[in-house]
């Protein structure tokens, strides 16, 4: 849920980037330690396209896992759950390199660009903590399939059946 | 998390899953998720397109008490021209380039040409460019063979085959743009190597100190100091006020009149 809420904001601020570097706001000009810097280094474009628009992509490819993932049907999924953390990671990963492209080759510093690389970092930690319940919550499933099974007989009430509620009566058996 | 997934003993209604365990994963996000989705929405949304209106660049007042320049730098079009337009300048400056590119090329042709400005343009190289330096010398030393414009806009069109990122070497490529221009080689090779017009460019630049110019490009248009590339209508909108505030204008830093010579 947090995480679809700051992908969402991340969303904003690469989307800002990204228009600034194609000159639709703001002026392209030449500063001294500023976004400018940044943002006419030739470290603002990868694999050509503007940086900013990978991190449009990227935010928008997890706001709508996120957001999938946040229907009945697959919010319990464990799998979802390690995609958002695969995703955000990677993300990490692109800020920090970025962030350290600023710091010690290009010697400048962008606010926004520092303000997405905060934004990757807070969303991987949010997914990680998301993966975290999510395997809380199959484990709290499975024993209280395991109960069922046990008590009523193979219920007709479990839902989230199968080889996990098994693995767990095995378990304690 | 604030919400764990936990065991407890719930309501059990006939034919639905058990719903002993409670979890913030279960039965969709609360509404609370909604609004906020919808406000960080609305905020950036705001936020986004409030900007894309600020992007018309901001001019300021220029100094009236200034004194008028005593750098010449460089200029282009007819000297009785009522209004000059000083262009502060960083060859290596990509938003230059762009400007030398993309806006130039109608300003040259519809308001140096017929006379409404001339151009004057300031070299003004940013610490942060290795090799700009390098390229004001460059102008500097086709000047001397009445060919400034014409490197002007060479050095401009090829900034990525001799800027910082491109080589730690830029008198190369640089005189290679010479050599294209039928410049007398061994003049400009000993302009450059003796590097006779360093001083010069750096009274230019002071001149823009003397303004306040903090960025490249910046113009200064009658009276008027503004910061960034302009396109072409944002320019000529302001080159039409200043015609307008001409007649009447005080003397400005802008308006030189003696200072039209063509020789730095």
């Amino acid at each position: 849920m947090l995480v679809a809420l700051v992908a969402l904001a991340g969303l904003f601020v690469a989307l800002y980037l990204t228009l600034y570097k194609l000159g639709y706001i703001g002026t392209l000009a030449c500063a001294v330690g500023s976004c400018e810097k940044v943002q006419t280094s030739r470290w603002a474009t990868f694999i050509g396209f503007p940086v900013g628009a990978w991190g449009v992509a990227y935010y928008f490819g997890v706001l709508v896992v996120a957001m999938v993932g946040l229907h009945p049907s697959l919010s319990e999924r464990i799998s979802v759950s390690q995609l958002l953390v695969g995703m955000t990671g990677t993300g990490v990963v692109f800020s920090l390199w970025l962030t350290y492209l600023e710091l010690f080759v290009i010697d400048a510093i962008c606010m926004w660009c520092v303000i997405s690389a905060i934004l990757a970092a807070l969303l991987f930690v949010l997914a990680w903590l998301d993966l975290r319940d999510t395997r809380a919550l199959a484990s709290a499933v499975a024993l209280e399939a395991a109960d069922e099974l046990r008590g009523t007989g193979y219920g007709r009430n479990i839902r989230n059946t199968s080889e996990v509620s098994i693995r767990a009566i095995r378990s304690e058996e | 998390m604030a919400k764990k997934a936990q065991q407890g003993a719930g309501a059990r209604p006939a034919g639905k899953r058990p719903n002993v365990v409670n979890s913030a994963k279960r039965g969709g996000p609360p509404r609370g998720f909604w609004y906020a989705l919808i406000a960080i929405g609305v905020i950036g949304v705001a936020a986004l397109s409030w900007q894309a209106t600020q992007s018309g660049p901001k001019a300021t007042a220029i100094d009236p008490t200034l004194p008028p320049l005593k750098a010449q730098g460089y200029v282009m079009g007819n000297p009785a021209a009522p209004v000059e337009v000083i262009e502060f300048a960083d060859f290596e400056c990509p938003g230059c380039g762009q400007f030398s590119a993309l806006t130039e090329p109608d300003i040259r042709v519809r308001l140096v040409n017929t006379g409404k400005i001339r151009m004057r343009f300031m070299d003004f190289p940013l610490p942060m460019h290795r090799n700009t330096m390098d390229a004001h010398l460059a102008a500097a030393c086709a000047n001397e063979q009445g060919k400034f414009w014409e490197m002007h806009d060479a050095i401009f069109q090829t900034q990525d085959r001799w800027n910082g990122e491109a080589t730690s070497k830029p008198r190369g490529p640089l005189g290679d743009l010479a050599k294209s221009l039928n410049l007398d080689m061994a003049k400009y090779n000993t302009c450059m190597d003796a590097e006779t017009h360093r001083r010069q460019v750096m009274a230019n630049q002071a001149e823009g100190d003397r303004r306040q110019v903090t960025q490249t490009p910046t113009f200064i248009i009658g009276a008027q100091k503004i910061p960034g590339a302009l396109p072409f209508d944002a320019f000529n909108k302001l080159v039409e006020a200043a015609i307008k505030a001409a007649p009447a204008a005080v003397p400005t830093a802008a308006a030189a009149p003696a200072d039209t010579g063509k020789k730095p």
